[in-house]
């Protein structure tokens, strides 16, 4: 805008509006976007990872039902965390060393040196030189991955937990009317846990949003990274100074949040409703409800 | 048809089938009555091989069920075989088992469509003849919870008779039932048996057992006391076991 040209000279709303569109806030801006792709891709991944946890430890192959058990306990046991701290860096000394491997075969010192992990420059992931965003981005898919893996596994206990509470005589039934195990899996089975496993997951999907801000503990420049860097106070150096207002940033934050968990759960409500109508043998929930 | 021969079934230690034999034929009416415990859902569900004895045969039009050891017992050998005999024999259920996530006519259509490939179309215009037919035609698109519970277990017979099956089992279709909604459903009944259905009916209704069944055994301790046909069991009956069976129900004395 032309008044903003020189933000010494104005005052008040003017100015207020100048300073909330620099640059600056504009990437502020964006980066909620970076918190809404993190949710809209990790959501699937996590509900297939938790299907595949569940299915696994479900199957009568015992191999297969051990690897599903490890996964879901060995997440549950550990502080959230510690895994985000754990996987992304874990993954990302994997890929290098492999590139290494196979990159600069030459080099024959050793890649963990006392405290350190060196590999050659070619085999960094993204190279030295890459553009920022290509870290940046490099650093979300990690992130991604680490999400993945964590909330898989609540998700994956949670339709365990679902699977298992489908009645039995619903699936005798279609066993009785000639249906395959498979048939029975997908026709009765499946469609029947989404309403146990609902609760379950809606609680989930509030965690994982309560959990984005793990982001910025990950290097990315997420809005929890924005707001303490537009935040923090401003000398007369800078275009627009003004005083710590990391406060009233972070307020912000918590009314996005709060937002975002309070529009979740009203969605959640009406899905519960609806499958709670239909599809449930009344008789049969009550007493799984008394239990819980 | 159906025949069982000498059928064995123990959990654990108790045994609860002790060499059962039994044969129906085209168009029988068999009722099984006994105390409660005596092994009448067990030897029903040994029928369909929903569960499997330990020893003794079963024969389905001719067909004798193949076994295999395995290391958990004895299992069909051949699970087409036992795929095949259980679309023959439609089962329903004292608790009706309806799928609770399917309207009542999907509930119908579901398992011709899938297990016996019947056209969709085709399959939901005899679902909805099949519900006209048990009276709750109307029923067609709401959720079995919607619906009472004569109506839900119509609604299950109109699911059995949709496989077009050769025989029917019913595991006391009318004991988790009012009186009132009892009536609805053994007027069902009444009708597939005049239609000369095969049928093997575990009941606590003596009185349906009398009119519907053309054979009646009474099971006790695991062991067939007493049979023949309903005027013979509730009228000349020969053993104590049962004179006591049929005071204690209130069906004599
Ligand atoms: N899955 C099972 N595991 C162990 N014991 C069982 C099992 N199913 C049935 N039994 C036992 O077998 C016996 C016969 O059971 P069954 O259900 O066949 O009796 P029933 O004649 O149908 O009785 P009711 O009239 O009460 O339905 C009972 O003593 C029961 O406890
Ligand atoms: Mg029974």
């Amino acid at each position: 805008m032309e008044f903003c040209a020189d933000p010494s000279l104005i005052s008040g709303w003017r100015w207020l509006a100048c300073y909330l569109t620099t640059p600056k806030h504009q990437l502020f801006y964006l980066s909620f976007l970076t918190v809404f792709a993190l949710l809209a891709i990790t959501a699937p991944v996590v509900l297939l990872m938790g299907f595949a946890g569940a299915v696994a430890r479900l199957s009568s192959f015992a191999p297969l039902r051990w690897l599903g058990t490890i996964y879901t306990s060995m997440v549950r046991g550990v502080p959230d965390v510690i895994f985000f701290l754990f996987v992304p860096i874990a993954l990302d000394q994997l890929v290098e060393l492999t590139r290494h491997k196979i990159k600069c075969p030459q080099v024959t010192d050793a890649v963990y040196r006392g405290n350190e992990f060196i590999v050659c420059s070619e085999a960094k992931m993204p190279l030295q030189d890459a553009a920022a965003w290509v870290h940046q981005g490099w650093g979300f898919v990690l992130a991604v991955i680490a999400f993945s893996i964590v909330f898989g596994a609540f998700a994956a206990n949670t339709l365990f937990g679902a699977l298992n509470a489908v009645p039995e005589k619903q699936l005798e039934t279609a066993r009785a009317f000639g249906f395959t195990e498979r048939q029975t899996f997908r026709k009765i089975h499946v469609p029947q846990m989404w309403t146990y496993a609902l609760p379950g997951l809606s609680n989930l999907w509030m965690i994982l949003i309560k959990a984005t801000p793990l982001l910025f503990l990950l290097g990315i420049e997420d809005i929890v990274y924005w707001a303490r860097e537009l935040g923090g106070s401003k000398t007369g150096y800078f275009a627009y100074p003004h005083p710590d207002w990391r406060l009233w940033y972070f307020l912000g934050l918590l009314v996005f949040y709060l937002l975002l968990t309070w529009l979740s759960g009203k969605v959640f409500d009406r899905l519960n409703q609806r499958f709670n109508r239909q599809n449930i043998d009344q008789q049969v929930l009550k007493p799984i409800e008394a239990g819980r | 048809m159906i025949e069982l021969r000498d059928i064995h079934k123990a959990y654990g230690h108790i045994e609860v089938l002790k060499g059962i034999s039994l044969t129906a034929r085209r168009g029988d009416v068999i009722a099984l009555i006994g105390s409660s415990g005596s092994g009448k859902s067990t030897l029903l569900r040994c029928a369909n091989l929903l569960e499997i004895p330990q020893r003794g045969d079963i024969v389905f039009n001719g067909d004798t069920v193949r076994w295999a050891n395995k290391l958990k017992g004895r299992q069909p050998a051949d699970k087409n075989q036992v795929r095949r005999m259980r679309t023959n024999l439609s089962m329903v259920f004292q608790q009706f088992n309806l799928w609770a996530h399917m309207t009542v006519l999907q509930n119908v259509t579901e398992a011709p469509v899938s297990v016996l490939k019947k056209d969709p179309q085709l399959a939901e215009q005899q679902g909805r003849e099949l519900l006209e037919k048990v009276g709750i035609g109307d029923k067609c698109d709401q959720y079995p919870s919607q619906l009472s519970g004569g109506q839900q277990q119509r609604a299950a017979i109109a699911r059995a008779l949709a496989m077009e099956p050769a025989a029917m089992l019913f595991d006391e279709p009318t004991s988790a039932l009012d009186p009132e909604l009892e009536a609805e459903v053994v007027k069902v009944i009444k009708t597939l048996a005049a239609e000369g259905r095969t049928m093997l009916i575990v009941t606590h209704d003596m009185k349906m057992a009398f009119d519907v069944a053309n054979h009646v055994i009474f099971l006790h301790d695991g062991v067939i006391v007493e049979q023949g046909t309903p005027e013979h069991v509730f009228q000349q009956t020969q053993s104590e076991r049962l004179q006591q069976f049929l005071h204690a129900t209130g069906t004599i004395g």
